[in-house]
């Protein structure tokens, strides 16, 4: 909806030459700003594949995408978030904690319980950072900083930073588990990406989020309870901490405080490198899995073709700066040819 | 969800759309409203005219909710107004269509006119219904916009368009619509009334407000006057005519006759000529002397800001060029290149654009020389404080204010800093754009001993207010700007209220220059 093919512009200027030009820009601007990162993730895997082509071979694919389940999961709930225009930084300890409350509960009881009691734990982080955003209404950057710390603490204090091992091996059933080898994690990961793209391109709630995130103030004007909606997303990011949590205390079947501290700048590089506006109110969930796509491949595409692992950092560094700079100049393009 | 635009269910044949009765509202200095009886009747197009300050914006935003009268009764449709705020204005049936648009730009047009009450099944927005509806509601006003199109890619009179349309499928019944036609050019003018005579005929009830008399007179079923704060006349549009109208909102009190001038110099000090802004400012020339005071006026969209900014190196797309010193050069670019050659600019916009509003008094007065204030660039604090004390004395500025964070002052206080803040550069040209807006009276009396002193001290002072009694009073010569056209340059003996609001109004035209 957000990002429909460009129409032809109603309001033409005067003469030939400047039409064309201001079609260009126009057309120019939208265009890359849509496909420009699916030629770049296309090229990433062409290169990839000819380096080695078993990048491409059914068991790697199965294997990142299980591998990338959690960061991915979380990713969705992020792009909710940055949609609206903010930011939460809590999820890489709330994600710890997460898995550390799964595996906790499950060393007690049922697997089934130890999940819905991770997820429930995810869901009242959310809580509290919308409480924290929209009820005291903190700049949420600095929120789920202040929360993110928190939550580290508290986890590191309870356990003491020991591994919590699950001795009953139901509980890796979901994170090991594969149908016909293909792993249940990938699936959740699909289902997320699905229908969280679903909800935000087709519900009231989807549109709702584009309006608040695009301007907050017509939003209101309009009727929209815009804290409401704001608030939610956080809570949303919550629960995608608890599934993403819950899969890797399966995967592993244990979890620990100091689970991923990075898991952060994965999730945060899949949103923003598929070109998801940092501004808020441009963006999709399609997005989201082209950049998931992007920075899989570039960190198994190093592996398979055995490159130090420190230039990964310099790659993913650069692609991130690089994905930012040209939302802004497509952003100056487009602002320029419209209005 | 349908856009329907029928009766009230409860009413019966005669009701009005708005009366308003004895509203007052009073603001700290200013009573804004007082005592204001007005009817909207059902189906009407009711214009509403009046000087800057006289009231209209206030008004209007008691009848969206944004403000609770301090006394008197706002009925819709019958019903009397309690709650406050957009949704319960929404509630009684009021759109404003404000100046400033509220579209979302990063969505489609069609999201746009549903925002806030997409059209639903359940959970799932009904994408295809609505750009279905939309292509309608287009269709019954006469627009073609594209439903699919980025509303951020439409110009400025489509948005509006939204922002109607938006208004007509929520089924408000009644528009308040401020300015409709400021920022569009002839054609989209013409659209915008033939859309209000749709609405007419679909009886939805307009209240139309706007500077351009002509265009009231030709659009609206009634008009009324506002002045001061009074509801001073309503009448059917046969009983107006344009003269009529000016001398209704001025007034028939006699005004105090224009006040001792200091003698301008004669000693040209700058020219400009042909200053164009694509779209806001036609060929303007005009010669600054030394030591005057150098009047715009003109309406609110007149080009008036665009002129200023244009001299001060800010306003984008500007040409023309500017002889000072004898040497004649393009206007400036770069607010460095309008510095250089001595011209400053304190804007209109005081937190937004004049002052760091955190910081205090000393930084905000020094920030524009630290080259001159901080050799080395390292600030030297005695030197700031004893500079930022120097120019508080001249701008009658209580120097033991200097410490406090400039957000904390008031307004007649920033609109000193503002000014001050540029003295210790001494510009050979100081613009200043509305002076005196939001500042009370005592406070304007001292900027206009300020402006005087620094004329006197042989500053050229070029100002821009909405008050025109405030430029007739203080200016020694009065450009009149309509439309972004020079409408004449009116010099001393020549200046009077009445002449200046009839050529703002272009009453008085090119005969005059």
């Amino acid at each position: 909806m957000t990002e429909s093919p460009p129409s032809l512009p109603p309001d033409a200027p005067e003469s030939r030459a400047e039409r064309g030009a201001s079609l260009l820009r126009q057309y120019g601007g939208v265009a890359f700003r849509t496909y420009g990162i699916i030629v770049a993730f296309v090229i990433l895997v062409i290169v990839v594949s000819i380096g080695n082509p078993a990048f491409l071979s059914q068991g790697n694919i199965f294997n990142m995408l299980s591998q990338w389940a959690p960061a991915g999961i979380m990713a969705v709930g992020m792009t909710y978030v940055i949609l609206t225009g903010g930011f939460d930084l809590s999820i890489a300890s709330g994600y710890s904690l997460c898995a550390v409350v799964a595996a906790g509960v499950g060393i007690l009881v049922d697997p089934a319980y130890a999940f819905l009691a991770a997820i429930a734990a995810g869901f009242f982080v959310g809580l509290l950072n919308a409480v924290l955003v929209v009820g005291v209404n903190i700049n949420p950057f600095i929120t789920t900083v202040g929360t993110g710390f928190i939550l580290g603490g508290v986890t590191y204090v309870v356990t003491k930073n020991a591994a919590f091992v699950v001795p009953d091996m139901a509980f890796g059933d979901l994170g090991a588990g594969r149908w016909h080898g293909f792993p249940f994690s990938g699936m959740l990961l699909i289902a997320f990406l699905l229908v969280g793209g679903l909800v935000l391109a087709k519900t009231v709630y989807g549109e709702a989020i584009y309006a608040v995130g695009g301007n907050r103030e017509a939003s209101r004007l309009s009727g929209i309870r815009v804290r409401t909606v704001i608030g939610s997303t956080y809570v949303l990011s919550g629960v995608c901490m608890g599934v993403a949590g819950t899969l890797t205390a399966s995967q592993l079947n244990s979890a620990q405080a100091n689970l991923d501290p990075v898991i952060i700048f994965d999730v945060l590089t899949i949103v923003v490198v598929g070109g998801t506006s940092l501004a808020g109110g441009f963006g999709s969930m399609w997005r989201t899995v082209v950049g998931l796509g992007i920075i899989a491949t570039i960190s198994n595409g190093f592996v398979l073709l055995d490159i130090d692992v420190f230039y990964q950092d310099i790659i993913k560094g650069s692609i991130i700066v690089g994905a930012l700079a040209l939302d802004v100049l497509a952003r100056r393009v487009a602002t320029r040819s419209g209005a | 969800m349908e856009a329907r635009i029928d009766p009230p269910v409860t009413s019966s044949a005669e009701l009005d759309a708005i009366r308003v009765e004895r509203v007052s509202k009073a603001f700290p200095g200013v009573q804004a409203l007082k005592d204001v009886d007005f009817v909207l009747h059902e189906g009407e197009v009711h214009g509403l005219v009046g000087e800057n300050g006289a009231g209209k914006s206030t008004l209007i935003k008691v009848l969206t909710g944004a403000y609770t009268a301090d006394s008197g009764s706002v009925e819709i449709f019958g019903e009397p107004v309690e709650q406050h705020g957009p949704r319960a204005q929404q509630r009684a049936g009021v759109a404003a269509i404000y100046q400033e648009l509220t579209v979302v730009a990063d969505m489609s047009a069609a999201s746009n006119v549903f925002l806030g009450r997409p059209m639903r099944r359940g959970p799932m927005v009904k994408r295809r219904a609505m750009e279905r509806r939309f292509r309608e509601l287009g269709a019954r006003l006469g627009v073609d916009i594209p439903a699919g199109a980025r509303a951020g890619d439409l110009s400025v009179a489509n948005q509006q368009m939204l922002e109607i349309m938006r208004a007509l499928q929520a089924d408000h019944r009644i528009l308040i619509m401020d300015e409709p036609t400021a920022s569009l050019g002839p054609n989209e003018r013409e659209r915008l009334y033939e859309t209000v005579g749709r609405l007419r005929d679909e009886r939805a009830s307009v209240i139309y407000i706007s500077h351009d008399l002509d265009e009231v007179l030709r659009l609206c079923d009634r008009v009324s006057v506002l002045r001061d704060g009074e509801m001073v006349a309503t009448a059917d549009v046969d009983a107006w005519d344009k003269e009529k109208l000016v001398n209704t909102m001025l007034g028939t009190e006699l005004r105090a006759p224009p006040s001792r001038r200091h003698a301008a110099e004669v000693e040209e000090l700058l020219r400009v000529d042909g200053v164009t802004v694509p779209g806001k400012l036609q060929e303007i020339s005009f010669v600054l002397h030394a030591g005057e005071i150098f009047g715009i006026a003109g309406l609110v969209g007149s080009g008036r800001t665009e002129l200023l900014r244009a001299m001060a190196g800010t306003q984008p797309g500007a040409s023309g060029t500017l002889t000072i010193d004898g040497r004649s050069q393009p206007l400036p670019r770069t607010v460095g290149r309008a510095l250089a050659l001595g011209i400053a600019l304190a804007p209109e916009d005081r937190k937004g654009q004049g002052l760091v509003l955190s910081q205090s008094g000393f930084v905000n007065v020094t920030m524009t020389d630290m080259r001159g204030l901080a050799p080395g660039a390292i600030v030297r604090s005695g030197r700031r404080k004893s500079a930022a004390e120097t120019i508080a004395a001249s701008l009658a500025f209580d120097p033991r204010r200097l410490g406090a964070p400039t957000g904390t002052l008031s307004g007649g206080n920033q609109q000193k800093l503002v000014v001050g803040k540029w003295l210790h550069r001494r510009p050979r040209v100081l613009l200043m754009d509305e002076p005196t807006r939001g500042i009370d009276v005592g406070a304007k009396g001292e900027m206009f001993a300020v402006m005087r002193r620094l004329a006197d001290e042989g500053m050229a002072i070029v100002m821009v207010s909405s008050e025109l009694e405030e430029v007739v009073e203080l200016a020694d010569r009065v450009l009149v700007l309509a439309k972004g056209q020079q409408t004449a340059i009116l010099e001393r003996g020549e200046l009077s209220l009445e002449r200046v609001l009839a050529m703002t109004f272009g009453v008085e035209g090119e005969a005059a220059a």
